[in-house]
C-alpha cells in the first residue's frame, strides 16, 4: 500500500488516539505562538517596558518555553510511539522494511505536526489577543487594538521554523530507536521492560540523609545572626544546600522509596492485604521504569511552587509594607504655612471631598549622650542604609508629641494600634522601629535627652513598629509626652515640619499626586499611600504577567506529564485489572487500587515541591527580603495562596487522571 | 450424588449475532468430578466457561452454583461470588508480572481478608505440596511457560475454590509442561477434592477428566464417562470420539 494512503488510513482509523496527539501538539504550538506574537508586538512592549527589562525577561522565557517545547513534544511523540510499538512490530512481521515504516511514522507525524499547526496559529492569535485585551485592562493602557496584527509574520516564521526543527529531531530520534530495537523487542515491547530489580541500602540511605540535611540547612537561616548562612556566607551555603536536596531528591526517588516500599513488604501484617499486595508492588515497578520521569516532575513542580511563592511574596510584601513607607495618604514637609492654602486648593481642585484631614506635626531633633542609642537613633546617616538615599540625616531622635501621634493614627484608620496605646508620663517615650529586631528590645532603657541645657532621661515604655509619618521624613522618630514636647518647642526650632493629609475621598487619585508632585517639584519628601501601591503595580506587573505565564506552562506541562504518564501505565496492564475482576476483585477495590496507584506519583512532586517551596521561601523571606514588617503568619498568606492554588490543580488533574483511567480499565 | 452445578436450558446469544453461541444447554456437574469440554473452535465452550463463572450474564436459563442462582447477583455479588468460590486459569498464564509468585499465589487469599500468618502457612504448604516451592520469590517473566501455568493453577487451586474453570490450559504448552500441569489438576481434584470444569482441544488433556462433555453449535452433543478405564483407555475412546466428529463435518 502506498505509504501516504496508509498514513491516512491509519489516522482515520485510530482517530481518537491521534486526536490527542494532536490536541497536545496543538496546545504547545498555540502556546509558542501565542508568546512570540507577544515578544514581537512592539506597540505593547513600548506601552509596558521603559528601560528594555521586559524585553531581556522576554527574551529568558522565551528560552524556557523552547526547552519545554522541546520536552513536551518529545515526550509526547515517545508517550505515542511507544503505545505503537507492538503495532509496528507486527508491520515488521508481515515483512515491512523498517525504512518503510520509518516513513510511514514520519508522514503521520507531519500530517499530524501540520494540523497542529494550523490549529496552533489560529488559536495562538486568539490567545495573544486575549493576553494584550487583559494586559491593557489590567494596567489601564491606551492601546490601538486595530495596529496589532492577528497573525504577526514574523512571528509565524519563527514558529514555522522551531516546529519544525523540533519535527526534525524527533524523526531523528525515532529513527534511531526503531533502527536500534529489534523485531522480538518491537512486538513484546510493553512487557519487556521488566527486569529483576535490585534494591541498594547505600545510596537510599545517603538519599534520604541528604534531603534531611539540606532541609536542615535551610532552616537553620531562622537562627539569625548566628547562622550558617551568615557565618559563612549565603552563597555556598545556598549552593551547598541546594545541591544536597537536588542530588538527595533524585536519590530519594531513585533508590529510597523503592527501597522503603520493598522493605514495608516485610510488614506482612500491612502488606498482605487485597489492596497492598498490589499497589506495592506495582509501585516498585513503575517507580523503577520511570523513576527519570517522576524526578524531572518532581524538580519541576518545586520550581513551579518555589517561583510562584516567592513571586507571590514579593509582590505582596512591598504591598504590605506601604502602610510603613507611606503611612498617611500624601505626606510631604513644608516650608511656610502659606504652602497649606496652595495644597488645600491643589486637593480641591481634584477631589472636592469633605472628609479630606490636614495635620501638620513639627518634628525636633534631640541629641543623647546614652552610651547605647538604638540603631534608628543614627541610621541613615551615612549612605546605603535607609529609604530615602537622597538625603542624608544627622543623628538624634526626631520627637513629636504624644496628641499628635494619636490623631494620625486615627486619621490614617490604625484603629488597632490606638487601642494598645497608653498614655505617657513626662519621663517616658515610645520609640519606632525602623525594622522589627527581637534580639535587642530597647523596652525599659533610658536615654538622656539633650534639652537646651539640660539632660532629661526618658524611659522607653514600649517600642513599635507603627510610624505615624513615613521613613522619608522621620527616622528614630521618639513619642514624647505632650509637656516634655511643649519645652522642646520652647528651647529650638523645628528640624522638619510635616504635613499630613488622609482621607477617603483623595484615595487613589494619581492626577492629585501628580499635581501635588509638580508643585514641590519632585521633592524627595512627598509621600503617598495610593501612589505607592500604584507605581509597585506598574513597576512589577510585566514582571508578574510573564512570570505568570512560565508558572502556567509549567503547571499545565507538569499536570499533563502526570496525566499521560498513569493513563498509560494504568491502561498499559488493562489484562492485569481484567486478572483481578476475574478473581472476584469488585470494581469498587479495583477502582480504589487505580486512585492509590495515580496518588502516589502525584503525591511525590506535590510533596516535595512543597517542601522545596517552603523552605525556599523561608530563606528567601529571611536572607533576601528587607525586613521592616512584624513577622507573622499573615506576611504568608500569598504563599499559602500558590500552595492551596497548587493543590486544587494537583488535585482536578489527578481525578480527570482517575477518571480516564477508570474508564479505561472498568469497561466490559 | 449432590449436585454443585445446576445449568438448565443456557442460552446466549451475543448482540447482533444470528445463531446462539449457547442453545439450551442442560447438564450438571457433582462434587469434586473433574469434567472436559471439548468441541470445534467457535462451538461455544468459552461463552459456557464465562455464563457460568459470572463473567458473562447468559440471555435465557438458570444457573445454579453451590445452591446460589447467580442470575441473581448483583455486580459485586458476582465479584464476591467469585472471591469465594470460583477459581480461574486461562489460557494465557496470566500472572501479574510486578508481583513475585508467591505473592500472585498469595492475592486471592488477602482478598478473603485472610491473616497474614495463615496466608504464608497456605501458599507455602501449596507450593512444597507441588513442587514450585523454589520459584516462589521469583518474577512470572523468570520462569518457563510450563512453571507460569502451574504457578497461576495454584494461584486458581490454594483457595480451595468450590469450582475450578480453565480454559485451555494447556493451550499453550508443550506436551511435557502440560502433563505436569494436568498431574497438579488431577492431583487437586483427587487430594482436595477440586471440582474442575476443564476447556480443552486435546483428547490427551481431557483423558485425565472423569467425564467429557462434547460441543457442536452450542449444544453438547455427546457425553463421555471414564467410568473404571484407565487413562490409556479413555484416551483412545476420546480420541476415536474426535475422529468421528471430524469425519462427520
Ligand atoms: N463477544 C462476542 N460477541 C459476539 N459473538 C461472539 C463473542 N464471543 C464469541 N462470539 C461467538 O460465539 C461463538 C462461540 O464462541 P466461543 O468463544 O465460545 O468459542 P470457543 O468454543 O471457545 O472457540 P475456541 O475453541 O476457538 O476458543 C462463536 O461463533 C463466536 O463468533
Ligand atoms: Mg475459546
Amino acid at each position: 500500500m502506498h505509504n501516504l494512503s496508509m498514513a491516512l488510513k491509519n489516522l482515520k482509523n485510530n482517530f481518537s488516539f491521534y486526536a490527542l496527539y494532536l490536541l497536545s501538539v496543538t496546545f504547545v504550538i498555540t502556546v509558542f505562538f501565542a508568546f512570540t506574537s507577544f515578544s514581537m508586538n512592539a506597540v505593547m512592549l513600548e506601552k509596558i517596558s521603559n528601560d528594555g527589562r521586559v524585553e531581556t525577561m522576554c527574551n529568558t522565557i522565551s528560552v524556557f518555553l523552547m526547552a519545554f517545547v522541546v520536552f513536551y513534544m518529545s515526550y509526547s511523540n515517545r508517550f505515542f510511539l511507544r503505545r505503537r510499538t507492538k503495532e509496528l512490530g507486527i508491520y515488521a512481521l508481515l515483512g515491512y522494511r523498517k525504512s518503510t515504516i520509518l516513513s510511514l511514522l514520519i508522514t503521520e507525524n507531519l500530517l499530524t505536526c501540520s494540523g497542529a499547526f494550523i490549529a496552533g496559529i489560529l488559536l495562538g492569535g486568539f490567545f495573544h489577543k486575549g493576553i494584550v485585551f487583559g494586559i491593557t485592562k489590567l494596567l489601564d493602557l491606551a492601546v490601538n487594538h486595530s495596529e496589532i496584527p492577528f497573525f504577526n509574520p514574523n512571528a509565524v516564521m519563527k514558529t514555522a521554523c522551531f516546529i519544525s526543527a523540533v519535527v526534525i529531531v524527533l524523526a531523528l530520534s525515532n529513527s534511531r530507536f526503531l533502527f536500534r530495537t529489534s523485531l522480538m523487542d518491537l512486538v513484546r515491547y510493553e512487557k519487556s521492560a521488566e527486569k529483576r530489580m535490585s534494591f541498594h541500602a547505600v545510596p537510599s540511605v545517603i538519599g534520604f540523609l541528604a534531603v534531611i540535611t539540606g532541609y536542615c540547612l535551610a532552616l537553620d537561616i531562622l537562627r539569625g545572626a548566628e547562622s550558617l548562612w551568615l557565618t559563612i556566607g549565603f552563597y555556598p551555603v545556598g549552593m551547598l544546600t541546594s545541591a544536597l536536596i537536588l542530588s538527595g531528591t533524585v536519590l530519594f526517588i531513585a533508590s529510597f522509596l523503592p527501597f522503603a516500599v520493598q522493605a514495608g513488604k516485610k510488614n506482612k501484617r500491612k502488606f498482605y492485604t487485597e489492596t497492598k499486595i498490589i499497589t506495592a508492588p506495582g509501585f516498585i515497578y513503575r517507580i523503577h521504569s520511570n523513576s527519570r520521569t517522576l524526578i524531572m516532575l518532581t524538580l519541576l513542580s518545586a520550581a513551579t511552587l518555589t517561583v510562584s511563592s516567592v513571586m507571590a511574596l514579593s509582590l505582596y510584601y512591598p504591598i504590605a509594607a506601604v502602610s510603613r513607607m507611606a503611612p498617611s495618604e500624601i505626606e510631604c514637609r513644608i516650608e511656610n504655612e502659606s504652602e497649606i492654602t496652595a495644597f488645600k486648593q491643589i486637593i480641591n481642585e481634584y477631589s472636592p471631598g469633605d472628609d479630606v484631614t490636614f495635620l501638620q506635626t513639627d518634628i525636633y531633633k534631640v541629641t543623647s549622650t546614652a552610651g547605647q542609642l538604638p540603631v534608628e537613633y543614627s541610621i541613615g546617616t551615612s549612605k546605603g542604609d535607609s529609604d530615602n538615599e537622597k538625603i542624608l540625616r544627622d543623628a538624634g531622635f526626631e520627637c513629636i508629641p504624644f496628641s499628635n501621634y494619636t490623631v494620625l493614627l486615627e486619621a490614617q484608620g490604625r484603629t488597632k494600634a490606638l487601642e494598645q496605646l497608653a498614655t505617657l508620663n513626662n519621663n517616658e517615650c515610645i520609640l519606632i522601629k525602623y525594622q522589627p529586631d527581637s534580639d535587642n528590645d530597647e523596652t525599659g532603657n533610658v536615654y538622656p535627652l539633650l534639652i537646651g541645657n539640660h539632660e532629661i532621661p526618658v524611659t522607653v515604655t514600649a517600642v513599635t513598629l507603627d510610624n505615624p509619618i513615613s521613613f522619608a521624613n522621620s527616622v528614630g522618630t521618639l513619642i514624647v509626652s505632650d509637656d516634655l514636647y511643649h519645652m522642646l518647642t520652647e528651647q529650638a526650632v523645628p528640624a522638619a515640619k510635616v504635613l499630613s493629609i488622609n482621607g477617603k475621598s483623595i484615595e487613589d487619585n494619581e492626577a492629585l499626586f501628580q499635581a501635588l508632585s509638580e508643585y514641590l517639584s519632585g521633592s524627595p519628601y512627598l509621600q503617598g499611600n495610593s501612589h505607592r501601591v500604584h507605581e509597585i503595580f506598574s513597576l512589577s506587573s510585566s514582571t508578574f504577567l510573564l512570570i505568570g505565564f512560565l508558572v502556567v506552562l509549567f503547571f499545565i506541562a507538569t499536570g499533563s506529564i502526570l496525566y499521560f504518564n498513569n493513563v498509560s501505565a494504568i491502561t498499559d496492564s488493562k489484562s492485569d485489572y481484567d486478572i483481578l475482576r476475574k478473581m472476584g476483585y469488585t470494581d469498587r477495590k479495583i477502582k480504589k487500587i487505580i486512585q492509590k496507584q495515580t496518588a502516589a506519583f502525584f503525591i511525590i512532586p506535590f510533596l516535595f515541591g512543597l517542601a522545596d517551596c517552603i523552605f525556599a521561601t523561608l530563606v528567601y523571606k529571611s536572607a533576601l527580603m528587607q525586613n521592616i514588617l512584624k513577622n507573622s503568619l499573615v506576611l504568608y498568606t500569598p504563599t499559602m495562596a500558590a500552595i492551596m492554588l497548587t493543590f486544587i490543580i494537583y488535585l482536578a488533574y489527578y481525578r480527570m487522571t482517575v477518571h480516564t483511567c477508570c474508564k479505561a480499565v472498568l469497561t466490559k | 450424588m449432590s449436585a454443585l452445578l445446576e445449568a438448565t436450558e443456557v442460552t446466549k446469544i451475543y448482540a447482533r449475532a444470528q445463531h446462539p453461541s449457547l442453545n439450551k444447554v442442560s447438564f450438571s456437574v457433582a462434587k469434586s468430578e473433574f469434567i472436559a469440554i471439548m468441541g470445534a473452535s467457535g462451538s461455544g465452550k468459552t461463552t459456557l466457561l464465562n455464563v457460568l463463572s459470572t463473567i458473562d450474564t447468559p440471555t435465557s436459563g438458570s444457573i445454579t452454583i453451590d445452591g446460589v442462582n447467580i442470575k441473581n447477583l448483583s455486580d459485586s455479588g458476582a465479584a464476591d461470588f467469585r472471591r469465594d468460590k470460583l477459581g480461574f486459569i486461562f489460557q494465557e498464564y496470566l500472572l501479574l508480572d510486578s508481583l513475585t509468585i508467591f505473592e500472585n499465589i498469595a492475592v486471592p487469599l488477602t482478598l478473603q481478608k485472610l491473616p497474614p500468618k495463615k496466608i504464608e502457612n497456605m501458599v507455602r504448604s501449596l507450593a512444597e505440596a507441588f513442587g514450585i516451592d523454589p520459584q516462589l520469590n521469583k518474577y512470572p517473566n523468570e520462569l518457563s511457560g510450563g512453571q507460569r501455568q502451574r504457578a497461576s493453577a495454584l494461584r486458581a487451586i490454594v483457595k480451595r475454590p468450590s469450582i475450578l474453570f480453565a480454559d485451555e490450559p494447556t493451550g499453550a504448552l508443550d506436551s511435557s509442561s502440560a502433563t505436569d500441569l494436568l498431574n497438579t489438576l488431577k492431583e487437586s481434584n483427587e487430594s482436595l477434592n477440586t471440582t474442575i470444569l476443564m476447556v480443552t482441544h486435546d483428547a490427551y488433556a481431557a483423558s485425565f477428566a472423569d467425564r467429557i462433555l462434547i460441543f457442536k453449535d452450542g449444544c453438547i452433543i455427546r457425553e463421555l464417562f471414564r467410568q473404571n478405564d484407565d487413562r490409556r483407555t479413555f484416551y483412545e475412546s476420546i480420541a476415536r470420539e474426535v475422529a468421528k466428529l471430524d469425519t462427520e463435518r
